[in-house]
């Protein structure tokens, strides 16, 4: 590979790839994305019948997914980019010129930044509900010994011991329907380059002609 | 169906355990009710990709 035809990862551009996708921020996908699917397994497969001793590998990768949402929430507030998930009129304009092309059964006549509206949205999901699971998943921590506390179940009430277990497991079962979503588009034909890029990092140049907006999202010429 | 799992603590009284776990089928059947809602819609109603 020459260098004209590889993509640095600074988020700039050759003449034929775009990067969209920096190595640290895919490591975190997943690696996230490995934590969630292990703590759904060791969550539910017990619940249908699987029995294994799932408590110990459930709460340490919940560790390991709280620290990489940290090194993600961090690595953003470092880089200044917390704009670029940000939902602004642009993006509700852009929503309603989709929802008009789907009603008429025409294309969006918009082409938005780097994200979509639809990939801000399920961001903004995945964020909302995986915080959910890793608060309320460090106070149930409190009721298991670990090397470095012992259990305290009388930290609250039983009412509100109650109400942690609800969030938790209302968050826990969200989870499943969104990743058999994300799965589902992330398989898709015309989504399939968002996944390279999640793997290798780069679009082509002429995806990005056809699906960005330079406007909204300036890279290297 | 119940949404929720509870049990009576020592006085009697109700106390919530968490969510109901046969909910989970409902949030798989929801997944893929709404998976092919999309992928019928792309096939039939949706203009091809350019």
């Amino acid at each position: 590979m020459t260098t004209s035809s590889r993509a640095n990862s600074r988020g700039s551009a050759t003449a034929d790839r775009v990067v969209r996708h920096a190595l640290p921020d895919r490591v975190f996908h997943w690696i996230s994305a490995a934590c969630v699917l292990i703590l759904l397994g060791t969550a539910f497969l017990p619940i249908v019948g699987v029995e294994f001793a799932w408590v110990a590998v459930h709460w340490m990768t919940g560790v390991v997914l709280a620290a990489a949402v940290l090194f993600h929430i961090a690595r953003v507030l470092v880089r200044g980019t917390l704009r670029s998930m940000w939902i602004g009129r642009a993006d509700l304009t852009d929503a309603l010129d989709v929802a008009g092309a789907a009603l008429r059964r025409t294309f969006p006549t918009r082409r938005p930044g780097k994200y979509s509206v639809a990939q801000k949205l399920i961001h903004h999901a995945f964020a909302i509900v995986v915080l959910t699971t890793l608060v309320t998943g460090g106070f149930l921590l409190l009721r298991i010994d670990a090397p470095w506390w012992q259990r305290n179940p009388y930290l609250f009430t039983d009412a509100t011991w109650g109400i942690v277990y609800i969030l938790h497991g209302l968050a826990a079962l969200m989870l499943v329907t969104m990743v058999m979503m994300h799965v589902y588009f992330a398989l898709r034909p015309e989504k399939l380059k968002f996944t390279r890029a999640m793997i290798f990092g780069w679009i082509t140049r002429r995806e990005f002609n056809e699906h960005h907006d330079p406007q909204r999202w300036q890279v290297d010429r | 169906m119940e949404l929720f799992r509870v049990s009576r603590d020592i006085y009697g009284r109700e106390t919530l355990q968490g969510m109901s776990w046969d909910l989970l089928w409902v949030f798989i059947g929801l997944g893929c009710v709404l998976i092919v809602g999309h992928a019928v819609y792309r096939l039939i109603l949706a203009p091809k990709q350019r």
